[in-house]
């Protein structure tokens, strides 16, 4: 798939999930494949960029098992910014959902007129 | 590539980055394999899953320079833009609007004499009758030679009609060349309004 379309696909799913509970990367990473297949390590300048722009902050957490991890957690600003992308994805899939099906009714309609 | 390779390749390719960011990105990455072999995977499929190091290093070089871009509009380059803009402006002024309103007034004369055309070509073309009803109204003289006259008035009538003809060609030549100029005008500020719009947009 196209990696620019990818980027920002890539971002509404964090939000998404850092909306739901604060994960550390890995976490994130896991959840998103199970999905959609991406290329794991661009998640980490996503997230590196996401900080810079005050949409998550991180913190360090104790883990059971090894050293501490790096967590993220959305801010007010993160959560604006969700509703706003996740408002555009809904709105952009239901256009193109319309035209591809509209397609396929234009198709069907060529059948029954042959 | 192992893990000790891919951390290297990475950390080689964000040389330029500030020390602190460059060791904050490997230290993500470090915890990514970290937590990766614990679940079971190897550090080859973990490389290799993270994708390529050149594409990583990209984009994280990409968002860096964008951030500088954003958060520090130096002086030169707001004094660049001002000056840009009032270059614009005066570009307009010198190059634009005069050629503009030039080209508008001509435009608008060549419409007036299509309608005169037309109206004179009309007048002859009814001018024969009019004279009936109105003996003062002048025929223009075309044949001038005695008891020609039946002659002339079939010349004045199909004068007439040519220069209706031509006056209305004129007119309609002049709608589709006002409304291309239209259209290039509008094509001309949008491209302004895109100028002076990237100067803010963030990219």
């Amino acid at each position: 798939m196209n990696t620019q379309f990818k980027k920002g696909v890539l971002e509404l799913c964090v939000l998404v999930l850092l909306d739901r509970k604060d994960c550390y990367g890995y976490e994130m990473v896991d959840e998103i494949s199970k999905n959609i297949s991406i290329s794991e390590g661009t998640i980490y300048p996503l997230l590196k960029r996401l900080k810079k722009e005050r949409f998550v902050i991180s913190y360090l957490k104790e883990s059971q098992d090894g050293p501490p991890r790096k967590y993220y957690k959305l801010t007010d600003l993160g959560k604006e910014k969700k509703e706003k992308l996740v408002e555009e994805w809904r709105n952009f899939s239901i256009g193109v959902n319309n035209l591809l099906n509209s397609e396929i009714t234009n198709n069907l309609g060529d059948i029954k007129d042959e | 590539m192992n893990k000790k390779e891919y951390l290297e390749a990475l950390s080689k390719l964000l040389r330029k980055l500030p020390k602190e960011d460059r060791e904050d990105i490997i230290s993500d990455y470090e915890e990514h394999f970290a937590i990766g072999l614990e679940k079971g995977r190897t550090e080859e499929e973990i490389s290799k899953a993270l994708g390529n190091p050149k594409n990583v290093a990209k984009q994280i070089k990409a968002d860096n320079m964008v951030k500088i871009a954003q958060n520090k509009p130096s002086i030169g380059s707001i004094i660049g833009a001002i000056l840009a803009t009032m270059g614009l402006g005066l570009f307009n002024l010198i190059f634009v609007a005069i050629p503009v309103l030039v080209v508008a007034v001509i435009i608008l004369i060549l419409f007036v004499a299509g309608f005169i055309i037309i109206f004179t070509g009309i007048y002859w073309v009814l001018l024969p009758f009019l004279h009936l009803i109105i003996p003062q109204l002048a025929i223009p003289t075309f044949i001038n030679s005695p008891g020609n006259d039946i002659l002339n008035i079939l010349v004045v009538v199909l004068c007439g009609i040519g220069l209706t003809a031509g006056g209305i060609i004129l007119v309609v030549l002049m709608a589709y060349i006002t409304k291309w100029f239209y259209e290039l005008m509008i094509k001309y500020l949008k491209l302004n309004l895109k100028i002076i719009k990237g100067r803010e947009r963030d990219f």
